[in-house]
């Protein structure tokens, strides 16, 4: 159980933001807040902001306005054009990317024990015996000394997902990281995530599966255009969404996939 | 054409070759590893945010680029003393040119392949916490190593086959050993024959590796 799951004060305060790139504005006054509990689900038309979104939360990417808070912390601001991110706040998020992400000069045992080593100062033999039992539960166990290149695509986002898993993550996010692998693969994966989420892990996910968005979340946002447009629970914003932009996304994805 | 095959002219000299042939690899190795250490230092130059530090550095890049090796060279043994009063002997000069040159060529091999690190591997080293110090010495340049590998194995062995020019600045090297074998003996097709086949004998095998180096790499990094 990761502690505080059933605690519904606010886990993420996201204030008014916005984030251009050049003359392209992705996000336009963004506020999402989110409780520990959640289990968000993000969807809606590519170049809606989603993927940003995750990046901006993860500090990968400057913002133009607004503010984030995390566990009642100032996380991420905005001071005198600059953004500022708090690293120690950022070391309590983990994500997981669309592209694989295993760093292909190390094992997978070496990739899950860099960052605990490295960052936190932990015993190489103390994070090696986690990342074995990390590995041991995600059907991983052999596969602790091949190197990326010897394993599936699942396999790989499975163990980038471990990998996240071994800072403690007080929040996890996932950015279309089943986008890129064979349909075969994919449940692999997604099994290792709805695992996640039956420990009420609180996590932000970005996916184009509806079918998996409905059986996540606790949660669904549709974003559009750079602002939240419906926000609600999955049976809700995917069942019977109430805005007609909605609606109209939901149908033409539903339509496709029959 | 009145001319018959004498190879034992050149193996009963083989003696004053086999001197070239080391002289010709000391050149290569030292050559070698100025190229692999100054290289690194212009890619890092050249990268730099610093216009200052910036352009000079890619403006040795490209004037090694740009001009012919033997120019190099042959400006390096005759200007260099008369410019700056610097003469070392034809065997360092001829080290110093020759690493020069491969430093500008090592260096964008390096630049290449540090700026190929795909940059999900940068965020996702951001996103585990590391620091740019950490992440630029555990992710990024391990990752170039290895991609810049067989490149700067094929600059190297470029350098070992441009050494025959320091030659002509009487470097007693392979390729001028040959000339003055050839003069003696009057045997020219013999002796610049086998003179070819030493340099790829040596050659050819690396030249293999680097192409095994990079069918391993497209498998690994798929």
């Amino acid at each position: 159980m990761f502690d505080g799951a059933k605690d519904q004060t606010a886990l993420v305060r996201m204030d008014g933001l916005h984030k251009s790139f050049g003359p392209v504005r992705v996000l336009q006054g963004l506020d999402i807040e989110m409780k520990r509990g959640d289990r968000v689900v993000v969807i809606g038309p590519s170049g809606g902001g989603k993927s940003t979104l995750l990046r901006v939360l993860m500090g990968l990417e400057n913002i133009n306005a607004g503010s984030i808070s995390f566990g009642g912390q100032p996380y991420i601001s905005v001071k005198d054009g600059k953004t500022v991110i708090d690293p120690k706040v950022r070391r309590s998020i983990g994500m997981v990317f669309q592209h694989y992400t295993l760093f292909p000069h190390l094992s997978v045992l070496q990739n899950l024990i860099l960052a605990p080593c490295k960052v936190n100062g932990e015993s190489a033999s103390g994070a090696k015996e986690r990342a074995r039992a990390l590995l041991t539960r995600f059907g991983l166990g052999a596969k602790a000394d091949a190197y990326p290149n010897q394993l599936s695509g699942g396999q790989k986002q499975r163990v980038a997902i471990a990998r996240a898993l071994m800072l403690d993550p007080k929040l996890m996010l996932f950015d279309e990281v089943t986008s890129a692998l064979d349909p075969e693969l994919v449940a692999e994966v997604e099994q290792v995530m709805l695992e996640l989420a039956a420990q009420d892990m609180p996590m932000v996910i970005v996916t184009h599966d509806m079918w998996f968005a409905r059986n996540i979340a606790s949660r669904v946002i549709f974003c559009a255009g750079g602002v939240v447009v419906e926000d609600g629970p999955p049976e809700q914003v995917l069942g019977s969404p109430i805005h007609e932009r909605t609606r109209e996304f939901i149908n033409r994805v539903f339509h496709i996939r029959t | 054409m009145d001319y018959s095959l004498d190879l034992g002219a050149v193996t009963r000299n083989f003696g004053p070759l086999l001197e070239g042939l080391w002289v010709t690899i000391q050149l290569t190795l030292a050559a070698n590893v100025i190229g692999l250490v100054l290289g690194f230092v212009i890619a890092l130059l050249v990268m730099s945010r610093v216009a200052l530090i910036r352009v000079p550095a890619t403006a040795f890049v490209e004037f090694f680029r740009c001009t012919p090796a033997i120019v190099q060279i042959v400006w390096f043994f005759y200007c260099v003393p008369m410019l700056f009063n610097i003469y070392l002997g034809s065997m360092t000069m001829g080290i110093v040119a020759l690493g020069l040159n491969l430093a500008a060529f090592n260096g964008e091999a390096y630049r290449a392949a540090i700026q190929s690190v795909p940059r999900e591997h940068r965020d996702a080293a951001v996103a585990l916490g590391l620091s740019p110090l950490q992440s630029t010495l555990h992710i990024i340049l391990p990752t170039a190593f290895r991609l810049a590998i067989p490149v700067l194995l094929t600059n190297g062995i470029v350098i070992f086959q441009q050494s025959a020019l320091v030659a002509i600045v009487a470097v007693p090297d392979l390729m001028y050993e040959a000339k003055s074998l050839a003069t003696k003996t009057y045997r020219p097709i013999e002796t610049f024959t086998i003179v070819a086949l030493v340099y790829f004998a040596v050659s050819f095998p690396i030249s293999q590796l680097v192409g095994w180096l990079e069918r391993r790499r497209s498998v690994a990094m798929a």
